[in-house]
């Protein structure tokens, strides 16, 4: 799965665009395990108007950034989400995470370079604890 | 001097051909886990762990077993019969038992010997420990595993570290504990409470020797390796946040113990400013929200890795000692072949 953090967003719209994570949402309240695009359609259109082919080309967008399993059924595809609404909220947590420290990059970096922290960076990193406390003081 | 080949030149095949050849793989596996995305960095401890150890135990293991079988039942020894005639007593296997078990022990003994607890100090100054451990236990009760299991040290620069491979006992500097508060002590015990329950001095050790008796394939680790120890430390943070302990005095305690005057490199994990750098920013993430566990899939993998082990103990047994032989016989050969 390949995300980019969307700033200002919360929840699955922090990895997820506005109709694919109404698509999404959908998907996990009516427990789809195995959907045709018409099945979200139907759903999606009690709420508003909406054309098949926008649908389609969310969900085809959705299983290209990994959201979402598809396998052939004749002229269609069935389509099912490849992890529970927690486990993508989790995994999003982390991605987030680790987009602020560089996460992952970060540890891959520890191979090419161990640097010890200088006194100045575990002040810069004691200031930056003083200042949340004072946030949730706040 | 053919006698000699298979023990000499057979352990030194395993170690420096195949040993590596495995850690290759293990390299494969472990770029894939890697890789994954639930749980972030700290992504399947355990199987990378089981994956980074087994490259170097299970091949030791399987010619270690193989050998055993093959002396115990006097079994194949094909090359004996082929290369000595029948009437020679055929004891290589043997050597080449003591040959390997010899060289493996002495690579690893350097990472045995380097887990060292700090010298406990003078009762006084436990008992001074103590008194404040108490009322920490008190308010803390998540803590209460570690009653009895905390010990007061005035080795020069130890900040706090667990020690003891098979009953792991907690170490505290007075030094460090004079330096900080209550809250990040009892925060600082939370995390070194999780490498207790693990075992973790003994799952260091025994990574250490691995990586010793397998210094090609250690080349081939030392990234993952690295990786790993980081995600390990953050991984125990993160369970010491679940189990009670705060986030922001844990990422203050962990500071103060990298601070340079602390040489203990087992002081509440790594210095590296990025390791320092990610365990902190996500204790501040703690401190918002409450961490849960993900893909901990630590019971399956002791399960997988024990019926490995016990397939590795018992399969040269039943499938004969090929690979053994091939090896015997190849060692031979190639004595033959450059010696005459």
């Amino acid at each position: 799965m390949s995300f980019r953090i969307r700033p200002g967003k919360r929840g699955i719209e922090l990895r997820l665009h506005d109709l694919e994570a109404v698509i999404m949402e959908v998907v996990w309240s009516k427990r789809l395990t195995s959907f045709a695009v018409s099945e979200v359609l139907a759903e999606l259109e009690k709420r508003r108007e909406i054309a098949y082919t926008t649908v389609m080309t969310t969900v085809a967008r959705l299983h290209d950034k990994g959201v979402l399993d598809r396998v052939r059924d004749g002229r269609r595809y069935l389509y099912s989400p490849k992890l529970t609404r927690e486990q993508f909220l989790e995994s999003t947590a982390w991605t987030v995470l680790d987009e602020a420290v560089g996460g992952q990059t970060a540890m891959a970096m520890l191979v090419d370079k161990v640097s010890e922290a200088s006194a100045g960076e575990l002040d810069a990193l004691e200031q930056l604890i003083r200042q949340r406390r004072e946030e949730l003081g706040s | 001097m053919t006698e000699a080949a298979f023990p000499i030149l057979g352990a030194a095949f395993v170690l420096m051909c195949v040993l590596p050849l495995c850690s290759l793989l293990a390299k494969g596996v472990l770029w894939q886990l890697e890789q994954g995305e639930r749980g972030g960095a700290l992504h399947e401890l355990d199987l990378r762990y089981a994956v980074l150890t087994s490259a170097s135990v299970l091949p030791v293991v399987w010619f270690l077993s193989s050998g055993l079988h093959q002396v115990w039942s006097g079994g194949s020894a094909l090359a004996c019969l082929l290369d000595h005639g029948a009437s020679e007593e055929c004891v290589e296997t043997a050597f080449f038992l003591l040959a390997l078990i010899g060289l493996t022990a002495l690579l690893a003994w350097p990472a045995w010997r380097e887990h060292v607890a700090p010298p406990t100090a003078s009762p006084d100054v436990n008992r001074a420990l103590s008194d404040r451990l108490e009322s920490i236990f008190t308010s803390h009760p998540a803590l209460e595993d570690l009653r009895g299991r905390v010990r007061a040290t005035c080795a020069p620069d130890f900040a706090i570290g667990t020690h003891g491979l098979f009953r792991p006992r907690v170490f505290v500097g007075t030094a460090f504990a004079a330096r900080i508060s209550d809250e990040m002590l009892a925060s600082a015990l939370g995390h070194e409470s999780e490498h207790v329950r693990s075992l973790d001095p003994l799952r260091y050790v025994v990574l250490r020797a691995t990586q010793a008796v397998n210094p090609l394939g250690r080349l081939l680790l030392a990234p993952h390796v690295a990786r790993w120890h980081a995600a390990r430390e953050a991984h125990c943070d993160r369970e010491a946040v679940i189990r009670g302990s705060s986030p922001l005095p844990l990422a203050e305690a962990i500071l103060q113990a990298a601070r340079p005057s602390v040489r203990e490199q087992v002081a509440l994990g790594a210095r590296d400013a990025v390791v320092l750098t990610f365990r902190v920013r996500m204790l501040m993430a703690f401190s918002e929200r409450q961490p849960s566990r993900c893909c901990d899939t630590g019971p399956a993998v002791g399960q997988g890795v024990l019926l490995i082990l016990v397939l590795a103990i018992v399969l040269p047994g039943q499938i004969g000692s090929t690979v053994l032989d091939t090896l015997h016989a190849g060692s031979e050969h190639a004595v033959h072949y450059f010696v005459r």
